[in-house]
C-alpha cells in the first residue's frame, strides 16, 4: 500500500469516526431533549390519571408504539392498577385485570408484540407496556423511557398523592363547615385567620368581616373586662404551648349579646415555613347559661316567696300567742295572715300551673266561646274588690265565637288586667280591647303604669323574670304570672307579646290572639270580607296581619 | 457546488441589493435582525396564544432568544459567513430559550447552518436544502410531523414550497413569496388540529380552535426572510 493510499484510507476512517461521533451527539441531544419535553409534561401537576394519559402518549410516541398502558400502584394496596391505556391492542377488560408484574408479563407477552418496562425501583411501583403496529419500537426511545422511569415514577407517586391530599382536604373542609361547634383560628397575635359557618353564626359576623381582625376585639373581650390578656386562653396557649382541654369565658357578639363559650383551645403545628396557628373548638353555652340562671332563679324565687310569708304569719301568730292584745289588733293581725296565706295559696297555684304548663301537651277544654261573656266573668270578680270602675272595655261588634278553654282564658285575662291595675296609679283606667283581625280575635290590655323597659319586653314573657323598674319598686310579685299567660296564649296557638301603648302616651300594652272559631270564620268571611280588610287594616299590626294562619302579628316561630 | 457567489461578501445588504438570488453574510445578520423585531412586535399574542395551551411564555421567550441573537451576532467578525452567522444564532437559542421552542428552533438554524457550511454566499438550491434540512432537524428532535399541532407545520410546507419553487426556476424573491404563503396555510392549518405534542398534551380536544404558538412563530420567522417586512 502506497503512503497516498493509507492517507487516504485514514482520512476516510477519520471522517467515519467523525460522522459516528457527530451522530452519536445527534442521539444524545435526541434523548436529552425528549427527556426535558418529558419532564416538562411530568411538572404539570395534574392528577394521576390525567398525568398518566398525557405521559402515555409522550412515551408511545419515544417508543414509538400504537400500543400502550401504564399501571400504577394503588395507595394503600399494593396491587397494581391500569391508569391509561392507548391504541388496538389495549384491550381495557384485560389490561385491567392484570394487578401484579407477573399477571401483566402474562397478558403483555412479547409474542403479541408488547415490551414491558418498570417503573421505579425494584419492586415496581408501576409498569409501562408498549406495542409497535406492525414494525419495531425505536430502541432509541426505549433508551430514553428507561432512563426516564424513576422521574416517571416519582412523578406517578406525587400525582397521586397530591390527589389524596386534595381529598382529605375536601372532607376536612366539608367537616369544619358542617360543624355545629364553631372553630376558629388564630394566629399568634390573636388575630382571626379562619371561621367556619358555626363560628360566624356564633359571633355574628360574616367570616370575610372577622379575618385579620384581633379575637379580642371581634369578642370586645377588653370592654367586657371577662379576663385581663393574660387570662386569654389562646394567649395563654400562645405563651404556654399547651393545649386547654376546657375552658368557659364569657364574649359578646357583633350585636353586643352577652355569649358564654366553652371548648378547647390549642396550637396547630406549623407548616413549614409558616407560623404557628392556634384553633379553638368552641360551643354557644348560653342557652345551658340561661337554663342554669333559669333553674337558680326558680329555686332563689321560690324559697324566696315562700320563705316572706311563712315569716310574717309566724310572727303575726307568735305575737297573737304571747302578748295579750285588743280585739281590734287581734283581727287586724288575724286578717293580716289571712292575706298572707292568700298570697302563698297564689304563688303555690301559680308553681302548679307551670308545672301543668311543662307537661306536654296542655290539655285544652276548647268550646266555642262568646269573649264577651268572659269580659262579663271578670268585670264580676273585679266588682268583688271594688276596682272594676277602673276597667275601660271596648269590644268590636258582633265578636264571632272562639274555641278556647274558657278557664284558662279567663285566667289570662284577669292575669293580664289584675297586673296593669296593680302597675299603674290608683286613678288611672285600663283599657280592654278586642277586635277580628283576619281570623284572629286580637285582644289588647292598656294601662297608663310604669311600663315594661324595652330590653325587658322579652324577659318579662319568661319564668321569674320581673322588670327591672318593677324590682325596684316595692311592688310584691312572683314574676310567673306573664310567662304563664303567654304558654297558656301559645297552647290555644295564639301569640303574646309586650309592647308600647298604641297612642304613644308612658304605659303598657299586652297583646295577644286566639284563633277564631272555624264555623264563626267561615260565617264571618261569607258576610263581609270587606268589613273585615277595613278593621285590619285600621290597626298597626294589619301589615303582619295574614291569612296564613298565622297570628296577625307573628313575629317568629314560637307557636310553630 | 454551484452556488453564485458574492463578489463581495463584506457588502451589508440585504437580500434583492447582493446579487441575484444569493445570500451572503450580511443578508443573513440583517434577517436576523428582522426577525428580532418582528418577535418584538408578536410577543404578546404568542405568549396570549401559549396560555391557552401550553405555559404561557412562548412570545417572551422567543423575545428573549432573539435579543440575545442579536446580541451574539454583533460579536462576529464583519466577513462572517451565512453559515457561521446561522450556527451561531442557533447554538445561542439552544441556550437563551426556555421551553421547548429553544432547543428545536436552536436544533433548526443549526441544522440549516451546517448545510451553509463555509461558503461566503448561499444560492437558491443551498437556500432550499437549508430550509429542507432545518424542518428534518426539527422533526428529529421534537419527534413530531406535519399535523401534530407544533412549528413543524409552518415550517415544512415552506420549505417543501420554497424548494418546488426554485427548482421551477423561481427568482429568489418568488421562492420566498411561496414559502410565505406556505407557511401562513401551515400555521392556520394548525387551528383545527388536536395538539399531540408538548404541553399542549394535556389539553387533549380542547386543544382544537387554537393556533398552534409555535406554528404562528415559525410563520413570522419565513415571513421575516422576506426584506422589509
Amino acid at each position: 500500500m502506497s503512503d497516498r493510499e493509507e492517507l487516504r484510507d485514514r482520512i476516510a476512517a477519520l471522517e467515519s469516526d467523525r460522522r459516528q461521533i457527530v451522530e452519536e451527539a445527534q442521539r444524545e441531544a435526541d434523548a436529552m431533549f425528549a427527556q426535558y419535553q418529558l419532564s416538562q409534561l411530568l411538572a404539570t401537576g395534574a392528577g394521576l390519571q390525567e398525568l398518566a394519559g398525557m405521559v402515555l402518549v409522550e412515551l408511545m410516541r419515544l417508543a414509538e408504539a400504537s400500543s400502550g398502558a401504564i399501571w400504577f400502584q394503588g395507595t394503600t394496596a399494593d396491587r397494581l392498577r391500569l391508569v391509561a391505556s392507548l391504541g388496538p391492542l389495549a384491550n381495557d377488560e384485560e389490561l385491567g385485570q392484570a394487578s401484579s408484574v407477573p399477571a401483566i408479563a402474562e397478558v403483555c407477552t412479547p409474542a403479541r408484540g408488547w415490551t414491558v418496562l418498570g417503573l421505579g425501583d425494584e419492586p415496581p411501583l408501576g409498569v409501562l407496556a408498549v406495542a409497535p403496529e406492525g414494525g419495531a419500537l425505536d430502541s432509541e426511545g426505549l433508551r430514553v423511557i428507561q432512563l426516564s422511569r424513576h422521574e416517571l415514577a416519582v412523578a406517578f407517586r406525587s400525582a397521586q398523592l397530591r390527589e389524596m391530599l386534595d381529598r382529605e382536604r375536601q372532607e376536612l373542609t366539608a367537616i369544619v363547615e358542617g360543624a355545629t361547634d364553631a372553630i376558629v383560628q388564630v394566629d399568634e397575635l390573636g388575630r382571626f385567620l379562619r371561621l367556619n359557618p358555626a363560628a360566624e353564626q356564633l359571633i355574628a359576623r360574616a367570616g370575610a368581616e372577622a379575618v385579620g381582625r384581633r379575637c379580642a376585639d371581634v369578642f370586645d373581650c377588653a370592654r367586657l373586662g371577662v379576663h385581663d390578656p393574660s387570662g386569654c386562653p389562646f394567649l395563654e396557649v400562645v405563651a404556654t404551648g399547651e393545649p386547654i382541654t376546657d375552658r368557659t369565658l364569657d364574649v359578646r357578639d357583633a350585636t353586643g349579646r352577652p355569649k358564654r363559650l366553652a371548648g378547647s383551645f390549642a396550637a396547630t403545628p406549623p407548616e413549614p415555613g409558616s407560623a404557628t396557628r392556634f384553633t379553638a373548638i368552641l360551643r354557644d353555652m348560653s342557652a345551658v347559661k340561661a337554663l342554669d340562671e333559669l333553674r337558680e332563679g326558680f329555686v332563689a324565687t321560690v324559697s324566696h316567696e315562700l320563705r316572706t310569708p311563712l315569716a310574717l304569719i309566724r310572727g303575726y301568730t307568735e305575737t297573737l300567742l304571747h302578748l295579750d292584745l285588743d280585739p281590734e289588733t287581734r283581727r287586724d293581725y288575724t286578717q293580716r295572715i289571712l292575706d298572707t296565706t292568700g298570697r302563698l295559696g297564689t304563688l303555690v297555684t301559680e308553681i302548679l300551673d307551670i308545672a301543668q304548663l311543662n307537661a306536654n301537651p296542655v290539655v285544652l277544654e276548647r268550646v266555642p266561646v262568646r269573649f264577651e261573656s268572659l269580659v262579663a266573668r271578670l268585670r264580676g270578680d273585679l266588682a268583688m274588690t271594688g276596682s272594676d270602675d277602673r276597667l275601660a272595655v271596648s269590644l268590636s261588634r258582633n265578636l264571632p265565637l272562639v274555641e278556647v278553654d274558657s278557664t284558662r282564658i279567663g285566667q289570662v285575662l284577669e292575669n293580664l288586667v289584675m297586673n296593669a291595675l296593680k302597675y299603674s296609679p290608683a286613678d288611672r283606667l285600663v283599657t280592654l280591647g278586642a277586635s277580628v283581625e283576619s281570623a284572629w280575635l286580637v285582644v289588647t290590655i292598656e294601662d297608663e303604669g310604669i311600663g315594661v323597659p324595652e330590653d325587658d319586653r322579652q324577659l318579662v314573657l319568661e319564668p321569674f323574670h320581673r322588670a327591672r323598674n318593677v324590682r325596684e319598686s316595692a311592688m310584691p310579685g312572683t314574676g310567673l304570672g306573664l310567662y304563664i299567660a303567654r304558654r297558656l296564649v301559645e297552647a290555644h296557638h295564639g301569640e303574646l307579646r309586650v309592647s308600647d301603648r298604641a297612642d304613644g302616651r308612658p304605659g303598657t300594652r299586652v297583646t295577644f290572639s286566639l284563633p277564631l272559631q272555624r264555623s264563626g270564620r267561615a260565617a264571618r268571611e261569607r258576610g263581609s270580607a270587606a268589613a273585615s280588610s277595613a278593621a285590619a287594616s285600621s290597626t298597626a299590626d294589619a301589615a303582619s296581619a295574614g291569612s296564613d294562619g298565622r297570628p296577625p302579628f307573628a313575629t317568629g316561630t314560637r307557636h310553630d | 457546488m454551484d452556488m453564485i457567489r458574492s463578489a463581495d461578501p463584506n457588502r451589508a445588504q440585504a437580500l434583492p441589493d447582493a446579487r441575484p438570488d444569493s445570500i451572503d453574510g450580511p443578508a443573513v445578520r440583517a434577517y436576523l435582525g428582522r426577525i428580532d423585531r418582528l418577535i418584538r412586535r408578536h410577543r404578546a399574542y404568542l405568549t396570549g396564544l401559549d396560555a391557552v395551551l401550553g405555559d404561557g411564555d412562548h412570545g417572551d421567550n422567543m423575545a428573549i432568544g432573539f435579543r440575545a441573537v442579536s446580541e451574539v451576532i454583533q460579536d462576529l467578525p464583519p466577513n462572517a459567513t451565512p453559515g457561521v452567522v446561522i450556527r451561531a444564532a442557533g447554538h445561542r437559542l439552544v441556550a437563551a430559550v426556555g421551553g421547548a421552542s429553544g432547543p428545536l428552533y436552536g436544533t433548526a438554524f443549526i441544522a440549516a447552518g451546517h448545510v451553509a457550511g463555509d461558503a461566503g454566499v448561499v444560492g437558491l438550491e443551498t437556500l432550499a436544502s437549508m430550509l429542507d434540512s432545518a424542518a428534518t432537524a426539527l422533526a428529529r428532535r421534537g419527534r413530531c410531523a406535519v399535523g401534530d399541532k407544533t412549528i413543524l407545520d409552518a415550517l415544512r410546507p415552506a420549505a417543501d414550497a420554497f424548494a418546488a419553487a426554485a427548482s421551477n426556476g423561481s427568482p429568489l424573491e418568488g421562492c420566498l413569496a411561496v414559502a410565505v404563503t406556505a407557511a401562513r396555510d401551515g400555521m392556520l392549518s394548525t387551528r383545527p388540529l388536536i395538539a399531540r405534542r408538548g404541553l399542549a398534551l394535556r389539553m387533549g380536544t380542547r386543544s382544537i380552535g387554537h393556533l398552534d404558538p409555535g406554528a404562528v412563530s415559525c410563520y413570522l420567522l419565513i415571513r421575516a426572510m422576506i426584506p422589509g417586512k
